[in-house]
């Protein structure tokens, strides 16, 4: 499982206790000694593009033979290798500020200037506009807000705020926010011919005059314009030529959030900005395999059916030793290794079990057996799959995703993007009534996992998932604490699911679901700290917490595991959504009244949210 | 609104932001009034004291409920919309040996309450397939729900109900009821002979004074009252007289007793009530102020299951309470919004019940495995009645 938006509060989480039951394995599990081998030692955390994937892709490669798979048509190797950007740091760059009739300045120390992660690599130098928060809604949301407006920013250097204007209402908060990306924002000053966009953190602001941390960005490469943050000495600088101007007293201008507090160049000054992102490139392998339609007619079976391809996946890379971004091992933990037992060992297990339990049983359709690689950095495997398909994806008559199937507690199972196809939902409840599941059922195929290609590539799917846990993204995700009993019953029912569709001759017709929140140009990152942990496999109204960080601010009012939070500042929560949605718009240390429900009974509190860094 | 069944869907019309009808409106301001429900630790967790494996049985379709089982515990018959060009309830059943669900039920007009004929290939329901203005109501709603607008769900007590036995070998459908008035919520003896259920039909067989015309316009379920017939359909005879909506009845294991809910004429709260099934020895079981509902007996003949939303106006749960009614209720599910209509299967092993617990507001049918032993414990350490 991927760490994005929806994920965002699962970065919270923190070593709380919650234990685990350990169920008594069948003696034979189908899965058992695919989850031990992945998570091994040996492996090293099957980091996209190390020798651990490279591991993991033998074991793969070997299981898909011994169940007599093939690879697929016109390919000669179960492996097929794609490109992408495994890290990036900053390689120097810096920031020369000149006034005329002065020498000029240059700062050069990483606390000072960092490139953004999607910066172009080289030097410019230009006269220098301050574009207040350099946000634009677009005018299709019919707001009416464009830092730009009577701003010349051509072939000039843009000094622009982070994040969204502090004091605003929060009507205008809700949708600054959307729009106050770095990336869109660099994407505004482009557009409008800047040379290079260099971004201040005002004073008024979390994270005060300190530079963005370059994050970890897989683009291959940039974004077609020289782009840095720079720290408050730098703006310090830059605001010395404009006497009675200070940083605080210009950001405190715009955070009115008034479209006509206007933005200005500064007079009698050049910016040079160059800026170097260091970006290494690696090579991942997808393993894909097929085992053939088998009718009487062989050969031509396949041809018989509408859409002759069934694909199952799951994505068999993880975090290798956590040294990118989204490891959440504890200080004390980290650069070990990240086992990834249930992220995402258990869904290549599974994948592999029914494959090889399918390929005793005729089929109509090609049952394709996908597994995927650099999804941790951002579904990289099976969106290189999507793009140049060896097979065409209007072939495919389904795509099935398992990710983090190994942690089914009180009988639960979430099966994901059910809206892709009307036929899901009756299929769930037969295949079910056997397999005995408690199932949540999410409509919404924009998840944070390989699901999220097919649906893109308009291939009707299903992703199975049993839920986040203290372990996610840590390296104490073991085999040890894999559910294999219910991992097991999850191969069953998704098994004869997966047998239905290679069955009949109809296909699945794809439906496509409106994605439930505008992102505009990506958020703003959170930076608001409440200590909640959400509970991502329900879907409850509101939303259910899965426990409190100890000692954050949720703990102090009160809250608790099983509370549903409805509302929060007087916004609605009605999902995960709306509620990281909400966070933005919270003003760290300041009190927010939060209504939520425990046991059927509406109860109130007060949490006074905390800065993340 | 309200009937054995449908305060679920009266659950899901809660969570909806609608405007309430005066008489919800009325009963929220009522319960409102009162001091807080003693506080019960929630959990999941603590559901598991009585139900284990819990699971989501009906997936398919905006709602479904009012699960009954076949008197072999291998089907279930229950009442979903599931189908794309009739907005209204249908009837299905369920095999669990297979997985199949299939409809009996006509497809045409509104259906509720299904029930197994013991000893039989007969399978009841109420429909109104026989009225023919049933498909304009389908397209006038299909038409609203396509206008994106909601209301709060209510339940119509449609007159035009009337109650049905099917047989599915030979698919002969057979009328039961005739009378002008909603006749449904029909369940059969374990002998299958008899059938209980709710009608109607009081308000329109005598002359009403002017503040019952009145009564019958605003809340018709007022007139509502225990009758019993043979499975034929003749020999009807009605049971109950209290003014109030007496409903939902189903027989005892014993076949002896019916046991049912009644409303008071206000119709803000109800009780769990047990009669002979010649009317006589009426006796109220709970006294549990709050909407106490939708009782079934354990197979074991040792306690009821119902529902009540003691604990919060939009938060129903399942109960237990001994036979006698001697002792307090023990709380048997934890989770907000809807949980009711319980069933257990013929072997007393299982409960099937009705839950919003998947979210959406809507109920589907969930199933589990019933701790016995367990529920007979916990009835005999509670406190006994006030």
């Amino acid at each position: 499982m991927r760490n994005p938006i929806r994920l965002i509060a699962l970065a919270l989480l923190l070593a709380s206790g919650a234990a685990h039951a350990q169920t008594a394995v069948a003696v034979q599990s189908p899965t058992r000694a695919h989850v031990e081998v992945l998570a091994s030692e040996k492996l090293e955390g099957r980091m996209a593009g190390s020798p651990g994937e490279k591991l993991a892709a033998d074991y793969l490669v070997k299981e898909l033979q011994r169940i007599g798979a093939k690879p697929l048509p016109g390919q000669a190797d179960f492996r097929m290798p794609f490109n992408f950007t495994a890290g990036s740091k900053d390689g120097g760059s810096t920031v020369t500020v000149t006034r005329a009739g002065a020498s000029p300045q240059t700062f050069s120390t990483p606390a000072q200037v960092q490139a953004l992660s999607f910066s172009d690599n080289g030097e410019v130098s230009g006269p220098v506009v301050v574009a207040g928060y350099g946000l634009v809604v677009p005018e299709s949301q019919n707001f009416g807000y464009d830092s730009f407006t009577g701003l010349d920013v051509k072939d000039k250097v843009v000094v622009v705020f982070r994040y969204f204007p502090e004091d605003a209402d929060q009507q205008t908060r809700a949708t600054l926010a959307r729009y106050s990306g770095l990336r869109y924002k660099a994407q505004a000053a482009r557009q409008r011919g800047a040379k290079a966009l260099l971004v201040v953190t005002g004073p008024r602001s979390p994270n005060a005059g300190e530079v963005v941390p370059m994050s970890f960005d897989t683009a291959l490469a940039g974004s077609g314009l020289v782009a840095a943050s720079a720290n408050g000495a730098v703006a310090d600088a830059i605001f010395a030529a404009m006497p009675g101007k200070t940083l605080e007293a210009v950001q405190k201008e715009f955070d009115s959030g008034n479209p006509h507090v206007a933005g200005f160049a500064v007079p009698d000054l050049t910016i040079t900005v160059k800026a170097a992102v260091e970006r290494e490139r690696q090579t991942g392998h997808n393993v894909v395999a097929y085992l053939p339609a088998t009718n009487a007619m062989a050969g031509t079976a396949a041809a018989n059916v509408q859409k002759p391809w069934v694909v199952i996946g799951a994505h068999y890379d993880h975090l290798g030793r956590g040294a990118t971004g989204s490891s959440l091992a504890a200080k004390e933990d980290a650069g070990q290794i990240h086992h990834g037992a249930d992220d995402n060992a258990s869904g290549t297990a599974a994948v592999l079990a029914m494959a090889e339990a399918l390929s005793k049983q005729p089929r109509k359709r090609n049952l394709m057996v996908a597994f995927w690689s650099a999804e941790e950095l951002g579904l990289i495997g099976s969106n290189a799959f999507v793009t140049t398909p060896p097979v065409p994806t209007t072939d495919m008559a389904a795509y099935l995703n398992f990710d983090m199937v190994g942690r089914s507690t009180d009988n639960k199972l979430t099966v994901q993007a059910t809206g892709t196809a009307a036929m899901w939902p009756k299929m769930l409840e037969q295949a079910n009534i056997a397999a005995g599941f408690d199932l949540v059922l999410q409509e919404d195929p924009y998840q944070p996992t390989d699901v999220s290609s097919f649906n893109q590539a308009s291939v009707a799917s299903l992703a199975f998932f049993t839920g986040a846990h203290v372990d996610y993204h840590k390296p104490s995700d073991v085999a040890s604490k894999v559910n294999f009993e219910d991992l097991d019953r999850i191969v069953t029912f998704a098994g004869s699911i997966t047998r239905r569709l290679l069955d009949m001759d109809e296909a699945p017709l794809f439906t496509k679901v409106e994605q439930k929140t505008d992102t505009g140009g990506g958020r703003a990152g959170m930076r608001i700290f409440t200590g909640t942990i959400p509970d991502y496999a329900t879907e409850v109204k509101g939303l259910l917490l899965s426990g409190v960080i100890g000692g954050g601010p949720a703990e102090q009012a009160g809250l608790q595991k099983g509370d549903v939070i409805i509302e929060i500042s007087g916004q609605s929560i009605a999902n995960i959504y709306d509620y990281t949605y909400a966070l933005e718009l919270l003003k760290i240390g300041q009190p927010a009244k939060v209504i939520y429900m425990r046991g059927g009974e509406r109860r109130e509190t007060t949490l006074t949210p905390a800065a993340r860094k | 609104m309200i009937k054995r069944l449908c305060a679920m869907t009266l659950a899901a019309g809660l969570a909806a932001a609608t405007p309430a009808s005066a008489r919800f409106a009325l009963w929220r301001g009522e319960l409102s009034a009162q001091a807080p429900a003693p506080a019960t630790t929630p959990g999941a967790n603590q559901e598991r004291d009585f139900l284990t494996r819990v699971r989501r049985l009906t997936v398919e379709g905006k709602r479904a409920g009012e699960g009954y089982w076949a008197p072999d515990g291998k089907r279930l018959v229950f009442q979903s919309e599931r189908d794309a060009t009739n907005p209204f309830y249908q009837i299905y059943v369920l095999d669990f040996a297979t997985g199949e669900t299939k409809r009996i039920s006509p497809g045409i007009g509104k259906t509720t309450c299904a029930f197994f004929r013991p000893g039989s290939d007969q399978i009841l329901f109420a429909s109104t397939h026989h009225d023919p203005k049933s498909k304009q109501y389908q397209d006038e709603e299909l038409a609203f729900r396509a206008s994106g607008k909601e209301r709060r769900y209510a339940w119509d007590y449609d007159t035009e109900m009337e109650i049905y036995a099917l047989s599915e070998k030979s698919g002969a459908l057979t009328r039961l009821t005739n009378a002008k008035g909603y006749d449904a919520e029909a369940g059969y003896s374990p002998d299958g002979q008899w059938i209980a259920f709710s009608s109607m039909r009081d308000a329109y067989n005598r002359t009403l004074s002017p503040q019952e015309q009145k009564q019958l316009e605003t809340d018709p379920s007022y007139f509502g009252e225990i009758y019993i017939m043979k499975a034929d359909g003749t020999g009807q005879r009605r049971l109950t007289t209290t003014p109030g909506y007496d409903g939902g009845p189903f027989f005892t294991h014993d076949g002896q007793h019916i046991v049912w809910r009644r409303f008071d004429e206000q119709g803000l709260i109800a009780d769990v009530w047990m009669m002979k099934i010649d009317g006589t020895e009426a006796k109220q079981i709970t006294q549990f102020k709050s909407m106490s509902w939708a009782p079934y007996e354990h197979p074991s003949g040792e306690y009821f299951f119902f529902a009540s939303n003691k604990l919060g106006f939009e938060n129903f749960e399942v109960y237990i309470v001994d036979k006698a009614g001697a002792k307090e209720p023990v709380r048997v599910t934890y989770s907000d919004g809807f949980d009711g209509l319980p069933v257990p299967s013929p072997d007393g092993t299982q409960l099937a019940w009705t839950s919003s617990r998947s979210g959406g507001g809507a109920g589907q049918i969930f199933l589990a495995q019933w701790n016995h032993e367990a529920a007979k414990k916990a009835l005999a350490a509670a406190p006994s009645r006030k």
